[in-house]
Parts: C-alpha cells; structure tokens; sequence
C-alpha cells in the first residue's frame, strides 16, 4: 500500500502553483490561480500519483467563487485544488480534456451558479428543468425567488 | 342510491376492479423513505398481494397511481405525462407529507408546491413516511371511492358534496 502524503512533500512539489495547507489529516489544499490551474491538476495526477476526481465543489463566498477539484489516488490522501472566480466574469477553463469525470460537474455547477467552463463539449442543463430562465442561478448567496417569474414545471392554471 | 343499470361486461369489470386494483409507483423527487415504505408493504410482512393489490411497471397497466414525495419542476412535466397514459378510471394517492405540502422541501427553488398543483389527487396518506398499513389503508379509501363513483357516475359528486358542507358555512362566518 502507497504511504500517505505529507504536508512538506506536497508543498515542495507543488510550489510553483502556489501555496500549501492541511486542512484535515489527509486533506492538502493548494491555493493557486485560475491561470494554473489546467497545470496544477495535470501536475497532481502526472507526479503526485492521484488518479481520480472526488467531485469538484463550489462556494460562493460573497466575494468571489471557489472551485476545489478534490483529487485521489492510492495514497487516500485528498489533494484539494483551489481556484477563486471573480464574481463579475465568472469564466475559466474546462478539465473536461484531461479529466473526463470533471465535465458532469461542470454541467452542474453551470447550472446552479453560472460559471461559464471555456472548452466544454456541451454546457447544456443537467439538474435544473429544460424551461429553467437562463439568467437565474439559485445556489448565489445574492439570488432570490422572484414570485413574478415563471421558473418552468408547470402552470397551476392548467389542472 | 341505487346504482344505474349496467350491461352484464360492464358488471363483470367493475367487480374486478374492485378486486384487484393495480397499482404503479412514481418517484416524483422523494428522499426514497416512502419508495422504502412501499418495498415494505410488498415484502412477506404485510405482503398486499394477498388483497389482489399489484404494483405495476407500466402505467398503461394500472388502475391507482401512487406518487410519493414532492414533485420538482423537472418531474412535474414527466408525471402529468405519467397520469395522461393510466386509463380511466384512474385514481391517485398523494403519499406523506411531501404530496401535501411539499414537507420538508416547501419553499425551495425547484418544488412545486403540491401534487394537486399537477395531478387532481383522491386520497392523502398521512405521515413521513407513512406505514405500510396506511399506504393499504390509501388503497382501501380508493376502493371505496371507486364504488361510490360507480354509483354516481363519476366523481362531480364528490366536489358537489364539498360544496354543499362549505357553502353554509362560509355564508355563516359572512366569507
């Protein structure tokens, strides 16, 4: 069985991208920007030995939004990626080429908060319904049900 | 009242039905409790076979839908569709919580707010999730109901009989 990773090793081999923090026992995030991320994550599965996606989680800090790519490998130690997305040009670049797995959250985080992933295949919905308006993103801290808004479904006059 | 006259085929379906309603299941968006609590009435335990209750893949097949949890928007769409194939005379139970009221998910972005809002429901099963003796309980009420629409020919009556209790009372309270 591989060993555990540990804070120093992946902090060196990671240093061109930014920093390094435990987060938990076997959880190292690294800070980096939308700029390296493509390179950081092809780094982590090339070098670190990490050989799959967890999931790819999204917070909307009021600020900015945060994409973690939570990557793993045999050595079950959880290589968290962290990238800040301004909130007026939500934009960066898909990992849907070099991670396959990574293009379905994507479509689920395009959904729910409108960040647009440059590259994608097809950036079309996924979880919310097909005459969702294209223009409302409910998981922004700054969204609000707008009760003269038709979100879809179904007309109640129609029963 | 005594029912109207029937052709001898007719009779004959009616007591069939009666007999053995068909049941199918749609998973509107519940949290799978009442799926689970269905399984449960299926199961040797409660094992509604034994009342001639079957549940159904298909609802060309099915006389009572049975639909558990709130509905999202993205399914509202599929259930209406759902109830479109049953044939008449269908029936529809609105299981927990959820198909009242939306439960737990009432006032999210994705829920509607009941299933009525959808579907024109029969009987509500109470509970989060209800117990299997209840979901058989929902089927016995529909049982009824469909002989009582037997009688009446049809299910005006039922809205008429709503009408007739609610209207002196809201002459009363001046509404």
């Amino acid at each position: 069985m591989t060993p555990p990773l540990t804070l120093d090793f992946v902090a060196e081999k990671m240093n061109e991208f930014g920093t390094a923090d435990l987060v938990r026992s076997n959880r190292i995030r690294i800070h980096t920007t939308p700029e390296k991320v493509s390179n950081a994550i092809k780094y982590a599965l090339d070098t670190l030995g990490c050989d799959r996606l967890v999931t790819i989680s999204t917070v909307d800090n009021g600020r900015t939004f945060e994409l973690l790519y939570h990557l793993i490998g045999p050595h079950r130690t959880v290589i968290s990626i962290a990238v800040e997305v301004p909130r007026e040009t939500p934009d960066i670049i898909s990992m849907s080429g070099i991670l396959p797995p990574a293009g379905i959250y994507e479509r689920q985080i395009h959904d729910l908060f409108g960040i647009t992933f440059r590259g994608h295949p097809g950036l079309s919905k996924i979880i919310l319904n097909e005459d969702w308006p294209p223009d409302e993103f409910p998981l922004r801290k700054d969204w609000k049900k707008n009760p003269d808004t038709y979100y879809g479904g179904i007309r109640k006059e129609g029963v | 009242m005594a029912a109207p006259l029937q052709c001898l085929s007719q009779r004959l379906v009616n007591w069939a039905r009666i007999k053995s309603p068909w049941i199918t299941l749609f998973n509107s968006g519940a949290c799978n409790a009442c799926d689970i609590e269905i399984i449960a009435c299926l199961m040797p335990r409660f094992d509604i076979e034994r009342f001639g209750i079957l549940a159904k893949g298909s609802p060309r097949h099915a006389d009572i839908l049975i639909v558990t949890g709130h509905v999202t928007l993205k399914q509202a769409s599929r259930l209406r569709r759902v109830w479109e194939q049953i044939p008449e005379p269908r029936y529809v139970i609105a299981m927990g919580a959820c198909g009242a009221s939306a439960g737990a998910f009432h006032g999210l972005y994705h829920v509607m707010e009941r299933v009525e809002d959808v579907i024109p429901v029969d009987v509500y099963a109470a509970g989060c999730p209800p117990r299997p003796d209840e979901i058989i309980n929902a089927v016995v009420t529909c049982l009824n109901l469909l002989k009582e629409d037997q009688v009446h020919g049809g299910k005006e009556w039922r809205q008429r009989r709503v009408r007739e209790i609610m209207e002196p009372m809201e002459r009363k309270a001046g509404i």
